[in-house]
């Protein structure tokens, strides 16, 4: 679990181009939208495709979004469990 | 009818090849030597915090950087209204998006490079940055979209239904892009200016000559053709936009040709290229010729030699010698030499 | 007193007919044009749209257009505009005063260029679409097939590019530079925007359902619209019918986000309220909304809430017409001004096809064809970037 959610969080930066962040300046359970981390529903539709390409999850409801990326632990437990590659 | 209250830039910023936001151009400028040549771009952290900037391309930033200083500089927060011209918009995500969609096929595209496709991306961007609500909008016209904006900015500070504009021309070119335009003989010619990229924003106020740049007296767009011997003819010089393209140019000098009386003639691109939005450094070299007076030697195009002492300056633009733009300009009354 | 600016003329291609008089019958008979893709290549055949129910080249040969380069969004742009210059007699009469095009438009020439891109990189055999990708190139196209036009530029304000265009054609007029303004704005729909509508999930699998509890996004559209603009005084000279005047417009920023609209609908608010006061009107004198109503959980419940600031619990009858026609994007600024010009003239309020089950907080809108005499109707036109625009049309007094 430690390791996908350190994956998560190496390719959360990189496809939002977080350039100057490093995997551990984010908490496992920071919040990632509003005061946390500041993302917002584009960085959601982003996430969203990452998950499609990375671990084959479709997701075609976007209001999906507000819990699985509420923290990288809920993204991660999100990923575990419904992962097919 | 028309209200004449007068309009005035009061501040006119740029990135481009020369040194961004800066006039040190006038004095030592860079002489391009390339076909292609890049802007050069400022340290964007001073505008932007990387959270903020993940998503932005070169256009947006500099954008950005561009406006926020014109407004900086002409110590206004909040402009009455957002006017901005582009001819390509944001090119760059536009081609990310097309170029996936025509290799890859319609699958899990990014949505940011849609989102950034849009023309009107930068007006927005800005708008959301300055929290201002006002008047809000884009122009995409080939090479007279700034002048386009230009028109509507001016028409409402004229007639008295704003009193600041922040007005922006923004093009960025990139490699692929370049050589696209290339083979549509649009740039890249043997003998012409290199290709480059304009960030240009200005701010425009009505019945303010403090400090400010120059003013701007009339503004006009033709399509098909353009009758010069109908504009006053009240200036000492005339900018144009040649560009080493024979197609080009030689509507500049059927232009010039028709004036009733010969001026001395200016030009441009040589130092900042071309671009769709060229015409916005045009325009914002002679604002700031105005406010010192004199056109240096390198801008000079006709015989003449030795800086040419400016106090009127009639600015011409041409799209594909097709839709014409001319911009009448002066030295601000409280700026006498 | 500035002197009231009229609409002479107005030509409409969209889903749901070609011209006036079909688009009036569609809209009466409550016919949606949203159906499965028929006339774009694409993958997504999941995705209800809007087409404009002729191909490239049957309008080529409609416009007696043989080879040269023309992009879509060109053609029906010509076709719309050769029924608005016919009604305002300047069809073959180009000596009748200073005329100016102006057009909406975003995605430009992109049908070609996403048929060409390739080419373009590796090959040298399409470069003639090379220079119409760009927004100017087919205002450019549609103005040199109609002579007399003396300026012609393009505003690309995404989705409310044709209000801002017909804006910007009563301010020429009004400023006196130009006596005609022809203004409204074409948009086809491209792979492009379709898998950029699709990335950023809005795209409806169903008949969209604007204002609707369930509704899932909105079906992109297709078409164009321009409106022919003068001055009251320049219609009497010139013995042209005025159909109805252009009394009011507002244009306002919601500065909130790039594709999202602020949860209280600020911009579209601002735009409302500006437009009534350069109407000289209180919202109890609208008779209609044509609302933006795009079908999108986001816009709807925005729109509502703006709605509901503006006129409180006075609300007008409101309806989005997005359900017959798709979200025409760039052009339904003037799609849906000319639509609220038929329902001016013709005394009816336009359904929202699609609507079932109230949202919460949303209006309520007319589902049902009914007829009402108005006197004057408003048009909101929102884009991405929050570029927010409404209009006020009026019966010709």
């Amino acid at each position: 679990m430690k390791d996908l959610v350190t994956e998560l969080k190496e390719k959360t930066i990189a496809v939002l181009n977080l350039d100057e962040m490093k995997p551990e300046d984010i908490g496992n359970d920071d919040p990632l939208f509003g005061d946390g981390l500041g993302l917002d529903s584009i960085d959601a539709l982003e996430l969203i495709v990452m998950l499609e390409k990375e671990y084959g999850i479709k997701i075609k409801d976007t209001s999906a979004g507000k819990d699985i990326f509420k923290s990288m632990n809920t993204m991660a437990s999100f990923v575990e469990a419904n992962r097919v590659k | 009818m028309e209200q004449h209250r007068n309009v005035y830039i009061k501040s006119a910023t740029q990135i481009s090849l020369q040194e961004p936001l800066s006039e040190r151009w006038l004095e030592s400028p860079v002489w391009p030597k390339d076909r292609y040549v890049r802007s050069q771009n400022p340290d964007f952290r001073s505008w932007l915090s990387p959270l903020e900037s993940r998503r932005m391309g070169n256009l947006m930033r500099r954008a950005l950087a561009t406006s926020l200083s014109a407004l900086a500089a002409a110590t206004i927060e909040m402009p009455g209204a957002i006017v901005t011209g582009t001819g390509l918009g944001a090119i760059e995500n536009t081609e990310i998006f097309l170029d996936q969609l025509c290799r890859e096929g319609e699958e899990c595209r990014r949505p940011t490079h849609f989102m950034q496709s849009t023309h009107n991306t930068v007006g927005s961007l800005v708008a959301i940055h300055t929290k201002c609500h006002a008047y809000n909008t884009t122009y995409s016209h080939k090479s007279v979209s700034f002048d386009s904006a230009l028109l509507d900015a001016f028409l409402q500070l004229r007639r008295g239904i704003t009193s600041t504009a922040l007005v922006m021309g923004n093009d960025e070119l990139t490699p692929s892009y370049f050589n696209i335009l290339t083979k549509a003989g649009y740039v890249g010619l043997p003998g012409q200016v290199p290709a480059a990229e304009a960030s240009v924003a200005m701010v425009l106020a009505a019945e303010d000559p403090q400090e400010a740049l120059c003013r701007i007296d009339d503004v006009g767009l033709a399509y098909g053709a353009l009758r010069i011997d109908a504009l006053p003819s009240e200036f000492d010089a005339v900018m144009v936009g040649y560009n080493g393209a024979l197609a080009n140019d030689t509507a500049y000098d059927r232009l010039l040709a028709a004036l009733p009386t010969k001026r001395p003639v200016l030009h441009y691109k040589h130092l900042f290229g071309e671009c769709y939005s060229a015409s916005a450094l045009g325009l914002y070299a002679s604002a700031h010729v105005l406010a010192q007076g004199v056109a240096p030697a390198m801008l000079r195009r006709d015989d003449g030699d030795g800086a040419l002492e400016v106090r009127r300056l009639l600015f011409l633009n041409h799209s594909g010698a097709k839709n014409f733009s001319w911009v009448l300009m002066s030295r601000p009354e409280n700026k006498e030499l | 007193m500035e002197e009231p600016i009229v609409i002479t003329g107005a030509g409409i291609v969209s889903a749901i007919g070609l011209g006036k008089a079909a688009t009036l019958t569609s809209l009466l008979g409550g016919r949606t044009g949203v159906g499965p893709v028929k006339y774009l290549r694409t993958a997504h055949t999941e995705f209800p749209v809007g087409e404009v129910k002729l191909s490239d080249d049957e309008m080529k040969s409609m416009l007696g257009i043989d080879r040269e380069p023309t992009t879509r969004a060109a053609l029906m742009g010509m076709l719309a505009l050769r029924e608005a210059l016919d009604e305002a007699d300047l069809l073959y009469n180009t000596e009748c005063g200073r005329r100016a095009l102006l057009s909406g438009i975003t995605v430009g020439g992109m049908d070609k260029s996403e048929q060409h891109y390739l080419d373009y990189i590796e090959n040298d055999t399409a470069n003639e679409y090379i220079l119409t990708h760009d927004c100017g190139a087919t205002t450019e196209m549609m103005a040199d097939r109609f002579s007399g036009f003396g300026m012609v530029t393009s505003i690309s304000t995404a989705c409310s590019s044709a209000a801002n265009a017909i804006i910007m054609g009563a301010e020429l007029i009004k400023s006196g530079r130009t006596d005609i303004a022809v203004a409204g704005g074409t948009e086809c729909i491209t792979k492009f925007h379709l898998n950029g509508f699709n990335s950023l999930m809005i795209l409806s699998r169903e008949q969209c359902r604007p204002f609707d509890r369930r509704r899932a996004g909105l079906n992109l559209g297709e078409g164009a619209a321009f409106l022919v603009l003068e001055t009251a005084s320049s219609a009497r000279r010139r013995g042209v019918r005025a159909l109805a005047a252009l009394c009011g417009y507002g244009n306002a920023c919601d500065a909130f986000h790039q594709t999202a609209s602020s949860e209280d609908g600020e911009g579209s608010f601002l735009a409302m309220r500006k437009a009534l006061a350069s109407a000289g009107l209180e919202p109890a004198d609208i008779g209609y909304v044509n609302a933006h109503g795009t079908g999108t959980p986001n816009n709807d419940l925005s729109e509502s809430r703006a709605l509901r600031r503006v006129f409180g619990a006075a609300m007008p009858p409101v309806s989005s017409t997005k359900g017959l026609t798709g979200h025409t994007t760039s052009a339904s600024g003037a799609v849906e001004a000319t639509i609220c010009l038929l329902a001016l003239r013709h005394g009816f309020l336009p359904a929202n096809y699609g609507w079932r089950e109230p949202m919460e907080e949303g209006v309520r809108p007319v589902v049902t064809v009914t007829p009402a005499q108005l006197r004057h109707v408003m048009c909101n036109s929102f884009g991405f970037g929050g570029n927010d625009s409404c209009l006020i049309l009026s019966e010709n007094v």
